[in-house]
């Protein structure tokens, strides 16, 4: 507090009027939250339990169960869970290496590694997938420098899983690095240095500093992405296979295409569900980390 | 000082007479509204109002694009149905492109004129295929073909029909490619052509708006036809995700036959973007799926005059001409009222019938059945 109180009333008055304020400033996201995302969510976990998949009402599981034994679904939520999963494991491999980069390397080089970084936050991902397309499909660019280095057994990645896993991880380089820098710029220069006056090398350093300081980034770079890559819908469309699909994909498809918004509805719910469960996670690593602050402040 | 009154006066003078001539004028405008695509628009803007407009000097088009605008032309039909409770000026005299009966009250209440070769004599010249209602003036059409570069096709094993066409896949794995049918209609051409081909060559069946379970029920023998080639499409069975990406594997040689838009193949060509060798063909037994587009004149246009003078203008031989020299359309008017060099042009690809697919539940049907069957190796009944 800078502001010094006058008289005990007067500080009590001006609290509450500074808790109003927060309230009406908070009031209308808040709102909106609730309007336009907790009520539709509710109403839609309501309508999946009490109609079954004929249209009668009561409890019914009978549009999970649908779900469930639908070898087509299954195969498409098992396809995404697969995709987010490599998809991650290879978004953590290309950027620690580059965050832990960043955070030590200084110079005209490092400034440009981190330019190189951030591009991909600025191109829309509907270009990203033209640009892949050519060059990564037959015929494209890769192929033709590759055979010019007397490769010739190059199969594109075009229309298959891999190519959704790369878009995917090249979208998500940005934000992770970001977060992971971020993260390790909060381990001070003196500790790892204090650490090398007493011996530890540079492998030491890693695991037994960095790696525990920055556990709370990665589980922040974890959780986001896993939400972004869960749902994503334009690099599975444009790249990826027919058969399986993603749920964003196969939603879309459900709802837009077979006009079977009961089950799209269904497929939203278990999305939902799955995301929320990942959501959870996020909360609690930023709560967890607050109250850390608070204690020590 | 007297030199810069007199430029003064000159410039009123000017103005006077421009606001005079603009008020003669008035009455002899026509509103032209248009929600098509940047190549419809441009065309119109480019090549028929500049020639209708030096053949017909006492009328002046203005052209409005309301492509991406709300409803397009229906929300401007709706306006028209509006004014004329009210008797005022539609402010419309012409739509570019719009579907009379899509709206029941439209067509209750008489918005469109009646077309007939009393008030527009070229619409005798029409081609029986258009299929028009009496309020409507077909006038550029576009068709699903099939595009092959004959460097790698040899000019007898091109197929003429869709038995054939299937046999040459299978006999060419990975030189054939089409879209997913709910992302662009070259492909969707592919698979409906395969559902006529088990219904017995009778797209009449398929009335729009009517859903008939036992043709339904043929579906699945679809199927298995375009299952039995999914290993010999490109790279295995990889199907891309819209007309542009196919078009795009033909361009650099990936595939060499592929189904695609007559309108965009032909654009392609234009601009040389697809291989020299690129040929367009048609199906002999039945052709792929097409369509045309259809204007109408809203019945209370205030240039009623115009907009008939418009309309007989647009079925004129050189415009249609254009239609298919510049944005790769086909004619709506018979084929012999064209150019011998452009009949010879096309000789591969004009046909006598355009079979229309219905969608509404036989396209959900579709498109469900061949994600569920041939794009996936997932069989749903085990």
């Amino acid at each position: 507090m800078t502001t010094l109180p006058t008289s005990t009333s007067g500080s009590l008055w001006r609290q509450r009027r500074g808790l109003i304020l927060a309230y009406l400033l908070v009031a209308p996201p808040l709102l909106l939250m609730v309007l336009l995302i907790f009520v539709p969510a509710i109403q839609s976990i309501a309508r999946t339990l009490t109609t079954d998949t004929t249209g009668e009402a009561g409890l019914s599981f009978s549009r999970y169960i649908a779900f469930f034994q639908d070898p087509i679904s299954v195969s498409n939520l098992v396809f995404t869970f697969q995709v987010v999963f490599v998809t991650l494991l290879v978004i953590f491999i290309v950027c620690f290496p580059l965050a832990i980069y960043l955070r030590f390397a200084q110079g005209r080089i490092a400034g440009a590694v981190q330019i190189l970084v951030l591009f991909p936050l600025f191109v829309p991902g509907i270009i990203l997938c033209y640009a892949l397309i050519r060059f990564l499909g037959t015929r494209g660019t890769l192929e033709t420098v590759l055979s010019i280095f007397g490769f010739m057994d190059y199969s594109t990645p075009y229309l298959k899983p891999s190519a959704i896993i790369i878009g995917l991880v090249w979208e998500s380089i940005p934000f992770t690095v970001l977060v992971l820098t971020a993260g390790l710029r909060q381990i001070s220069d003196s500790l790892i240095e204090s650490a090398r006056d007493v011996g530890a090398n540079d492998l030491t350093i890693f695991r037994r500093i960095i790696l525990p300081l920055i556990t709370r980034p990665v589980l922040i770079a974890f959780s986001l992405n896993f939400l972004g890559i869960f749902g994503a819908y334009t690099v599975p469309y444009l790249l990826g296979p027919a058969a399986p699909q993603m749920m964003g994909v196969f939603m879309q498809q459900t709802f837009g295409q077979y006009r079977r918004p009961d089950e799209a509805e269904t497929q939203a719910v278990i999305t939902f569900l799955i995301c929320s469960v990942v959501g959870l996670l996020y909360v609690r690593t930023v709560a967890s980390q607050r109250i850390q602050q608070e204690d020590a402040e | 000082m007297l030199k810069f009154k007199l430029l003064l006066l000159c410039l009123l003078v000017l103005l006077v007479s421009a606001t005079t001539l603009a008020a003669q004028d008035a009455p002899s405008e026509i509103f032209v509204y248009t929600d098509s695509d940047t190549n419809i628009s441009d065309w119109w803007t480019n090549v028929v109002i500049p020639a209708f407009e030096a053949e017909y000097p006492q009328y002046d088009v203005v052209l409005t694009i309301v492509r991406g605008v709300g409803g397009g032309n229906a929300d401007i039909a709706a306006r028209a149905l509006a004014a004329m409770s009210t008797g005022d000026d539609p402010q419309v005299d012409y739509f570019e492109t719009i579907g009379v009966d899509s709206v029941a009250e439209w067509i209750e209440n008489d918005l469109f004129v009646e077309i007939t070769a009393d008030n527009v004599p070229n619409i005798a010249n029409i081609s029986d295929q258009t299929n028009r209602l009496p309020q409507e003036i077909p006038y550029r059409g576009s068709q699903v073909l099939l595009a092959y570069n004959s460097e790698f096709v040899a000019e007898e094993d091109v197929p003429t029909t869709y038995a054939e066409l299937i046999a040459w896949i299978q006999a060419n794995p990975g030189q054939f490619v089409y879209n997913r049918p709910d992302r662009g209609g070259s492909g969707a051409a592919m698979v409906t052509r395969a559902i006529f081909e088990v219904t017995g060559q009778d797209p009449s069946l398929f009335v729009p708006g009517e859903f008939e379970q036992d043709l339904v029920d043929q579906f699945p023998e679809a199927w298995d036809l375009l299952a039995s080639i999914h290993d010999s499409i490109y790279e295995g069975g990889a199907y891309p995700a819209g007309n542009t990406p196919v078009l795009e594997l033909f361009a650099n040689g990936s595939v060499n036959m592929i189904t695609a838009w007559s309108d965009q193949a032909l654009q392609a060509l234009n601009n040389e973007l697809l291989p020299e060798g690129t040929r367009l063909t048609q199906l002999q037994d039945l052709p792929f799926t097409g369509g045309y587009a259809y204007s109408a004149i809203p019945s209370n246009a205030a240039n009623l005059e115009g907009a008939l003078a418009l309309a007989n203008f647009v079925l004129r031989e050189d415009i249609q001409a254009s239609v298919t020299s510049e944005i790769g359309g086909f004619p709506a008017i018979n084929w012999d009222l064209l150019s011998a060099e452009l009949q010879e042009q096309f000789t591969s690809v004009i046909t006598d019938t355009v079979p229309t697919w219905p969608g509404g539940e036989y396209g959900s049907a579709m498109v469900e059945g061949w994600y569920n069957n041939v794009a996936t190796n997932i069989d749903r009944s085990s």
